[in-house]
């Protein structure tokens, strides 16, 4: 049985100028791959290397076992892809838009109708079928764009950046509909937004000018919570030896802010720390998360200092 | 495929103000073509009549609407590749299992049938007079297939140049370019000495006028078909060609 999606050597140049090398990566059906990394660093070239949008200079893509350059058609079959730039007639009504998806991805005469009824149920698109696209709002029109790329049930699904001005409730209804399409298919996104690939991806791959940095699996976000690190105050902060002794603390660290940077022990959740450290009669003041894993790796990846979140803000767009 | 994409570009062209803007303003124009040959060959004496009215109408009439389709086209086809290039709904289509050939000939079918719309008008506009002069029907029918032939020589040239750039407003003025050229080439041969005939025959011009004075001739037939063809394969190399630039 052949992986859903196996990259080898995925190489693109403009001119003389590499865009994309050297990135290899197989993907499962199940599996939800982030693609990170800075303005310009290859993500939406990728992105349409994988989508047969561009060809490329070296490498191969295969889909389903189906090689996307010698067998375009066939391998397209199995892919649905939303640009970032979702891609719509402004003249056409929402259901005749996604009429024509459908049959531009070959769903049968018969079913164009029945997987129209089921993307718009699924997208939340039933209220505007009668809608101009010119007309939908920049909530509405990446919804569109969702329904397109998902309308004939793909087997791998490619996002770049999703989320892309949507609001809060809207993106809480993105991530939950790709946690549902990776029930039964793969899917591939690019963003910015650090916890939204943390919150929704198993895999991440972090490009920098073009070249793959970093590429593992990531932790689940429940288990960071069970063994992440903190930033806790305190009004008398103890010596380091005694909060060790804690058996909710795994080490800690004095910052130069004043604040200690404490380990969970593994196996144990927040609660016994803040319990733990209120009983010490301390003067708890704070107890903060620290970053994420995904937050870690990605700074530490592109070489950027690891300093607060508002640092992390004016640096890189991460909120 | 390619008739559900040429559906699209029919519905497109349809649905938007250009389609309905080009119909009026070349059925204005042609009309009043019309109107004019009719009063200046009614007014004429009988024996000052050079030739009859089937051909005083095709060389006026037809000769026109030929200008006009090579006007239109450019501009229908300028949203077809770099139109949507522009809009970003190209990705669309480029992830979709669509071949190259399909989505050419797709495209150009949706847009030749638009322009078939224009070659419609003065035949239509003949029929008026049908019952009150007589008309030569084969004549018209040879003038009308001409017309319906360069014009789907234009429009493969239209859609050629919507694949040179992103920008609708390249693809129309490169369109232009090229039908002008293929335009005047037939002047050529009066500054260059000794004439040759090769000029006269690229001139898409000098091809319509047999078929407007009622002559089918497959060299004609040969010379927009072939033209069309090119073009159209060149837009798929083009396309091709674009993916691994």
């Amino acid at each position: 049985m052949p992986s859903l999606l196996e990259v080898t050597g995925l190489a693109r140049h403009y001119g003389g100028r590499p865009a994309l090398l050297g990135v290899d990566l197989t993907l499962e059906r199940g599996g939800v791959l982030g693609l990170l990394g800075p303005n310009g660093a290859g993500k939406t070239t990728c992105l349409q290397l994988l989508s047969g949008n561009l060809a490329p200079s070296a490498g191969r893509v295969r889909i389903c076992g189906i090689d996307l350059v010698r067998c375009p058609i066939k391998a397209k079959r199995h892919l649905g892809y939303l640009p970032e730039r979702p891609p719509l007639y402004p003249e056409m009504r929402v259901d005749e838009y996604l009429e024509l998806c459908a049959r531009l991805h070959r769903v049968p005469s018969g079913q164009v109708a029945a997987a129209v009824r089921r993307v718009k149920s699924r997208c939340a698109l039933e209220d505007v079928g009668q809608r101009l696209l010119a007309k939908v709002s920049r909530g509405y029109r990446q919804r569109l764009g969702l329904a397109q790329a998902i309308i004939h049930e793909p087997d791998l699904v490619i996002l770049d950046e999703p989320t892309e001005g949507l609001d809060p409730e809207q993106i809480r209804e993105v991530r939950l509909l790709i946690r549902e399409l990776a029930a039964h298919c793969g899917v591939i996104l690019s963003s910015h937004i650090l916890p939204e690939v943390q919150a929704v991806c198993t895999q991440v791959l972090i490009l920098r000018n073009g070249r793959p940095v970093h590429q593992g699996p990531l932790v689940p976000q429940q288990e960071l919570h069970r063994s992440g690190t903190f930033r806790v105050r305190l009004d008398r902060p103890p010596p380091a030896q005694q909060l060790l002794r804690l058996p909710a603390v795994a080490t800690a660290l004095a910052g130069e802010d004043g604040s200690l940077r404490i380990n969970l022990a593994p196996g144990l959740p927040p609660s016994a720390l803040a319990r733990a450290l209120v009983e010490g009669g301390w003067g708890l003041r704070e107890l903060t998360p620290e970053r994420t894993d995904l937050e870690r790796i990605y700074f530490e990846t592109l070489g950027l200092e690891l300093r607060g979140p508002e640092a992390a803000v004016a640096e890189g767009g991460v909120p | 495929m390619i008739l559900t994409l040429a559906r699209r570009e029919w519905r497109a062209g349809l649905l938007t103000p250009l389609g309905w803007v080009m119909l009026a303003g070349s059925q204005a124009i042609l009309a009043w073509t019309f109107l004019q040959t009719l009063e200046r060959y009614t007014g004429l004496e009988a024996s000052k009549r050079v030739v009859g009215l089937t051909l005083e109408l095709s060389l006026n009439l037809w000769g026109l609407a030929a200008a006009l389709t090579l006007l239109s086209a450019p501009l229908l086809a300028a949203r077809m590749f770099a139109g949507e290039r522009h809009e970003g709904s190209a990705s669309l289509l480029g992830a979709a299992p669509i071949s190259l050939a399909e989505l050419v000939l797709g495209k150009y079918l949706g847009l030749a049938g638009l322009l078939t719309l224009v070659c419609l008008l003065p035949p239509l506009m003949a029929l008026t007079v049908a019952g009150a002069a007589e008309l030569d029907p084969g004549l018209l029918a040879a003038a009308t297939l001409g017309l319906w032939l360069a014009t789907l020589m234009f429009a493969a040239v239209g859609l050629f140049a919507s694949t040179l750039s992103a920008q609708p407003g390249v693809a129309l003025v490169a369109a232009y370019a090229i039908l002008i050229l293929f335009s005047v080439v037939g002047e050529a041969k009066k500054v260059l000495e000794p004439a040759t005939s090769l000029f006269d025959w690229l001139s898409w011009n000098e091809h319509l006028l047999w078929f407007l004075v009622g002559a089918v001739r497959l060299s004609d037939l040969a010379y927009y078909l072939l033209f069309s063809t090119l073009f159209l394969a060149l837009t798929h190399r083009r396309l091709a060609n674009r993916r691994l630039a």
